[in-house]
């Protein structure tokens, strides 16, 4: 269970989010919302980048989130996926992840963990060679999107944010994304996920659809987002 | 989020001081200085005459200023030029000698061969043999015996002077002689001791060979000499690495250290540099003032030389090469770390003379809190260097308040030859940090991700068993910077 109450979210004393109570639970969530409303910065918010100051609570599988730090946040089973990922030379895909889950303490053999990275790669349709690859250098929109997802596939956190992991890729692509989060999902897992795009709200089991207006959060079931794609955001005004 | 920008203490882990008996000069340089180190160590007439021309030039010189740093001016006459612990021969080592030694890690089987018992077990190859220097004087050398069936000299320079002494006679300062700048210069009058290594025509050394230098002395001035020889056909890997107690005072060190080649030889030298950087403040630490240059005198040579420079103070250090033979090729590989307040100005000269010669730089500049790091280099490719290459690559990454230059000079006398140029600078950026933590690294680990990466070009470079330790110095060194 991720719940929020009265979170509240600054960049440089200026307030991008007021005041934001939700809750969630096992299942798939949409996040959707005019540009600029802060949904991505919810979601960096809620992985404790420093960029933002926040207020108000969030708890977590009964844990205060909010006072721990971004690594612990990870290793207590938060994880988020970044949008445009940044790019460290000299360090591979794979390496990345071994070191992660290293830190988490992950029992897996290292010769399991290099099966597994593969396997998540073929699934993907990525190249062979990527777990050589560096991380994010050189990729292209798409391939950056399906690491974003190996990583999680890996790390196997218990509550994941999406943020726009359909932007960029082909209908393939997208045919593989929405069965990757639907596997995940059943897991008991809590996958929130910011997108506009139907042609993934539309193939997964959606649980709640919530919109961040600017000054009201609206709350409903998948219905309430197809309204929102047939007539726009000035519905929930 | 812990403070970026706080250096919180200083983790330097060899920053101990062995008291042992010990035999040193009065502080003072003097012509009478000089022939009372030549005498002591019974050198030969021609070895004082190189030193006392060497300390007359030094008179009509000054230091140099043009390099990015800045230090307190050096008292010449509050420095003692010898230091030297007390010890009959070299199976009278005193224990604390030994401890040290061991205390920094150097391999057991080598501590072994320094106490005497060499290798009993047959069964185990050395990898590495180590010639162990202590301030002044060279403690103990291993595996000579093993190194000599196959006519290898890998010995101190003192020992070389007496047992080689036309071999030393015939390189000594061919490949920099004692004017070529002042800190060359004052070593050529008052250089202590080093490493001699001679590679006999077509002999592969089949193990690296390893200097290990610890200043222990305070106020002694280190200035070891290196001559390492490759004859026709032959190939050596080298490696050297570097400590020093962490006194409130600087010390000085002043190496000099030659490389030649002959046709078709090859010398890797590798260095890891990891003098006491004086504390959060600036007080003390080393001043590296270091003259490196190998010369390519055989055609299709080749001289490569890494380094990992993380310790001392101020760092004054370009190790270069003299491509002269035909087809020859000069490699140099940096990594140059800078934190708290030390200062490094490092980098190489590429000076193409032979035909179809290649030269490849690589170096990758890291600086942390109010530190400076700066890049110098120099290709110079003469008109008889036709078809000749080179390819220069220099990284950095910043963080905090840190300075980093990049001042390279390329200059071409031939249509034929082709310089490359590629220069990137960058701050490690938050984002960054952020996105490696959001996996669960903290936040050491991440700003090793991203150094370690930005390093591994240079890296790879190195001899497997120093690569391991250039990691682990390299990560004990972001502890201290990160905090």
């Amino acid at each position: 269970m991720l719940v929020t109450q009265e979170f509240t979210v600054k960049v440089n004393d200026e307030i991008i989010l007021d005041n934001i109570n939700l809750e969630f639970g096992p299942g798939i969530h949409i996040i959707m919302g005019p540009n600029g409303v802060g949904k991505s910065t919810f979601a960096h918010a809620l992985m404790g980048n420093p960029k933002y100051q926040t207020d108000g609570a969030v708890e977590f599988h009964g844990k205060d989130l909010l006072a721990m730090e971004t690594w612990e946040r990870s290793r207590a089973g938060m994880f988020m996926s970044f949008q445009n990922p940044t790019p460290i030379s000299g360090l591979s895909n794979f390496q990345f992840v071994k070191q992660c889950l290293d830190a988490n303490n992950s029992k897996i053999s290292l010769a399991e963990k290099l099966n597994d990275f593969r396997n998540h790669t073929y699934n993907l349709r990525l190249t062979e060679d990527w777990d050589k690859k560096q991380l994010n250098v050189e990729a292209s929109g798409g391939e950056k999107k399906k690491n974003e997802l190996i990583q999680m596939l890996m790390l196997n956190p218990k509550c994941v944010i999406l943020d726009e992991p359909d932007s960029g890729l082909d209908v393939d692509a997208l045919q593989t994304l929405t069965k990757t989060i639907e596997d995940f999902a059943k897991e008991d897992k809590i996958v929130i996920i910011i997108s506009h795009y139907e042609n993934l709200i539309k193939n997964l089991n959606v649980d709640s659809v919530t919109i961040l207006g600017k000054d009201k959060t609206v709350r409903g079931d998948v219905e309430l987002a197809y309204s929102v794609l047939e007539e726009g955001f000035s519905i929930i005004e | 989020m812990t403070d970026l920008n706080s250096i919180q203490e200083n983790k330097y882990t060899a920053g101990f001081e062995t008291i042992t008996d010990s035999e040193s000069f009065e502080p003072g340089l003097s012509e009478d200085i000089v022939k009372k180190l030549s005498a002591i160590k019974n050198e030969p007439e021609w070895v004082t005459e190189f030193r006392l021309k060497a300390f007359a030039h030094l008179q009509t010189i000054k230091e140099p200023t043009w390099a990015h740093v800045n230090y307190a001016p050096i008292d010449y006459q509050a420095l003692s030029y010898y230091s030297a612990p007390k010890f009959r021969n070299k199976e009278d080592i005193p224990q604390e000698i030994l401890d040290t030694f061991e205390k920094l890690g150097v391999p057991l089987h080598e501590r072994d061969a320094l106490l005497g018992i060499e290798n009993k077990n047959e069964n185990i190859i050395p990898t590495v043999a180590v010639d162990a220097v202590f301030d002044s004087v060279s403690i103990a050398t291993t595996f000579q015996e093993e190194l000599k069936k196959q006519g290898i000299i890998f010995c101190s320079i003192s020992e070389a002077i007496q047992e080689h002494s036309e071999l030393v006679k015939e390189y000594l300062g061919s490949v920099i002689p004692a004017k070529d700048n002042y800190f060359a210069c004052l070593n050529s009058a008052v250089f202590t001791d080093g490493t001699f290594c001679y590679i006999p025509k077509g002999v592969k050394c089949p193990m690296e060979l390893n200097t290990y230098f610890r200043i222990n002395a305070r106020n002694t001035g280190q200035f070891e000499r290196t001559l390492i020889i490759a004859d026709a056909d032959s190939y050596v890997s080298y490696l050297e690495g570097c400590t020093a107690p962490a006194y409130d005072e600087n010390t000085l060190h002043a190496a000099v250290v030659e490389l030649v080649t002959h046709d078709r030889a090859e010398i890797k030298y590798s260095t890891v540099q990891n003098w006491y950087p004086g504390d959060e403040n600036g007080v003390g630490g080393v001043l590296n003032f270091v003259t490196k240059r190998g010369l390519c005198k055989g055609e299709s040579s080749k001289i490569s030389w890494t380094q990992v420079e993380t310790g001392s103070a101020v760092t004054w250090k370009y190790p270069s090469c003299i491509l002269r033979g035909d087809n020859s090729v000069g490699e140099f590989y940096s990594v140059a770390v800078t934190k708290g307040k030390q200062q490094a100005d490092t980098g190489t000269k590429m000076l193409h003379v032979g035909k179809n010669t290649k030269s490849t730089i690589v170096s990758k500049g890291i600086s942390f809190g109010d530190s400076s790091n700066t890049y110098r280099g120099q290709v110079r490719i003469g008109k008889t260097a036709t078809n000749s290459r080179n390819y220069t690559q220099c990284d950095s990454l910043m963080l905090d308040n840190s300075k980093a230059l990049t001042l390279p000079v390329v200059s071409q006398y031939n249509n034929s030859s082709i310089v490359e140029h590629e220069a990137s600078a960058g701050k490690l950026s938050e984002e960054a940090l952020f996105y490696l933590q959001s996996r669960g690294l903290d936040e050491e680990n991440a700003v090793n991700c991203v150094v370690n990466g930005f390093c591994k070009d240079v890296f790879q470079k190195l001899p497997l068993e120093f690569a391991a330790e250039a990691n682990k110095l390299l990560s004990v060194t972001l502890e201290g910077a990160v905090g």
